[in-house]
């Protein structure tokens, strides 16, 4: 050490050296306890810098928990996401339809029909041929949209169409589906025109 | 200096984390908010403010109102109620005879109490609220065992809070509310009301008018200062102005003048009265009271 020292290329001997010594254990020990206990905390109450969670919401999964699930407000809710996820595509989030693509359904008599027998055979069974809609002639093809929907998201799809956009009609009941779909018949015929006509509305 | 080097990094560390944890944290958080939907409905929120109240922002920053004034509902927790709607084709009797048998179940029988001292002297009138300050999973059990005896209940989500008792709100605000401001009137002393909610709570811009003009003329004993300057007292010309406030005797003009508001009074009302806080949010949710039947 001291021969190092001596070696030394600083001229000036006098001048007062920086020297280094290593930090107390203890204060290194009570730091990484401290973030420990900050990281503890942090993770049971900041629900992970998500924008959505607020005091005194602890996480998403909390908040998840207080969001209202039952009532006719929430079946609209749920039935606005299934239908934009299946139905949104080709009859447009809008309920305006395409054109060359699919008829609106805002406005159209078949969707606000006082009944919904009707209404509820087009997503069960399909839809072909000519059929008029809000005064416009059509004559496409529509797939079974519905027909592997549970009960209660189709009934919530078709509460759903029948009230937004400026329609107002009744809602539409799971246990309402559940009987049309048993009553059915077991064809797998796409309705026509004149089929919906025959049946009661 | 050999230490410099060591010093400005260090420095620029100490600087650098502090930069990303007030700015550029909160800016990745909520730099890309938007209007969000009312929960459970199709409508947008916030709405964008008309031109006057946007204006009357700027009026309200200008004349220190948040110096007194918080726009910050808190909320220190939330609650599940258990209404009843219809009792099917049960009698009142029965149905407080059936309530019984419920107590035995463990997550109810902590409710005892509370539900039979709400059925108490109860004639059977509707809806008629049975379980208050629950959870979800009592609320839920609750809602199910009523519905396997064929009678209707609602389950609503009540928010709590010292805020929310004093009717400064029916929730908590949250960044969304804040959407068009600019800049934001958070406010953080309270010698004054919350205002979040003011839109709701006092509706009526003549009230507003004449509380800005002479607060002691609508709330006796207040220590709001007066901000007169914001109005015109002028001599009444042929016929009086639709505008003029209707003041209580002591606090009225001269016989032949009329107190008339500037359009900076007319904007801050505006803005006043589009402070609403009474809206369920994703983030924010609860059952307005409307939609309880
Ligand atoms: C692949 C595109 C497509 C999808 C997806 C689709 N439809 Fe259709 N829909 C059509 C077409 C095309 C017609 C017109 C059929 C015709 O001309 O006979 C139609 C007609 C209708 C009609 C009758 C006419 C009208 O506008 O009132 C209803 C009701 C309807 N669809 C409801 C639904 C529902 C509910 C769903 C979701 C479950 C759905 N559709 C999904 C293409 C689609
Ligand atoms: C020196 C503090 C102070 C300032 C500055 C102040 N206020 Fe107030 N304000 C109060 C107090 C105290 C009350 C409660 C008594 C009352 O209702 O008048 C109040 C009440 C109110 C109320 C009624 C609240 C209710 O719930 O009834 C409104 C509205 C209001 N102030 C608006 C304003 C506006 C707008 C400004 C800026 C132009 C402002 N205040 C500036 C102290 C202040």
């Amino acid at each position: 050490m001291s021969d190092e020292n001596k070696s030394s290329s600083v001229p000036s001997a006098g001048e007062p050296v920086a020297t280094r010594s290593a930090a107390p254990m203890w204060i290194i020990v009570t730091t990484l306890v401290l973030l420990f206990i900050g990281g503890i905390y942090f993770d049971r109450h900041s629900g992970w810098f998500n924008p959505k969670v607020y005091a005194p919401y602890t996480s998403a999964e909390n908040l998840e928990g207080f969001q209202p699930q039952s009532g006719a407000a929430a079946a609209l809710a749920r039935g606005k996401k299934t239908y934009e996820a299946v139905c949104g595509i080709c009859h447009g989030p809008d309920g305006l339809g395409k054109p060359g693509q699919a008829p609106p359904l805002a406005g159209s008599e078949w969707v606000v029909a006082k009944g919904f027998n009707r209404l509820a055979h087009i997503p069960l069974m399909g839809l072909a041929g000519n059929i008029k809609v809000a005064g416009k002639d059509w004559s496409m093809n529509m797939a079974a949209m519905g027909a592997a929907l549970p009960d209660d998201d189709l009934a919530a799809v078709l509460t759903y169409i029948r009230s937004a956009w400026g329609n107002q009609a009744s809602a539409v009941e799971g246990d309402d589906i559940k009987k049309i779909r048993s009553g059915m018949g077991g064809g797998s015929q796409p309705m026509t025109h004149d089929m919906l006509m025959a049946m009661p509305e | 200096m050999k230490t410099g080097l060591s010093i400005f990094i260090a420095a620029f560390i100490a600087l650098g984390t502090s930069w990303c944890g007030f700015v550029l944290a909160p800016l990745l958080q909520l730099g890309s908010a938007q209007q969000t939907v009312i929960l459970q409905t199709t409508d947008n929120w916030p709405l964008q403010r008309t031109g006057a109240a946007t204006l009357g922002l700027q009026v309200y920053r200008a004349y220190g109102c948040a110096a007194c004034h918080t726009e910050q509902v808190r909320q220190t927790g939330s609650a599940f109620e258990v209404t009843l709607t219809s009792l099917g084709n049960q009698k009142p009797a029965d149905f407080i005879e059936f309530t019984k048998s419920l107590f035995v179940l463990p997550g109810l029988a902590n409710y005892t109490n509370a539900i039979a001292a709400s059925l108490n002297g109860w004639n059977g009138g509707l809806p008629k609220t049975l379980l208050t300050a629950t959870d979800k999973d009592v609320a839920t059990e609750m809602a199910d065992r009523l519905k396997a005896v064929g009678v209707k209940s609602e389950t609503a989500i009540i928010a709590t809070g010292p805020d929310i008792a004093r009717g400064w709100g029916s929730r908590l605000s949250v960044a969304a509310d804040f959407l068009y401001d600019q800049p934001v009137q958070l406010g953080s002393l309270r010698a004054g009301p919350d205002l979040a909610n003011i839109g709701v709570r006092a509706p009526d811009a003549n009230w507003q008018l004449a509380h800005l003009y002479a607060p002691k003329s609508v709330t006796p004993n207040s220590t709001m200062p007066s901000f007169k300057f914001l109005f015109e007292v002028r001599k009444v010309g042929a016929s009086p102005s639709p505008e003029a406030l209707n003041l209580p005797k002591e606090f009225a003009a001269a016989d032949g003048f009329e107190i008339v508001p500037k359009p900076a009074a007319k904007q801050l009302v505006a803005y006043l009265l589009s402070l609403k806080a009474n809206v369920p949010l994703y983030e924010a949710p609860f059952t307005p009271a409307t939609a309880a039947k």
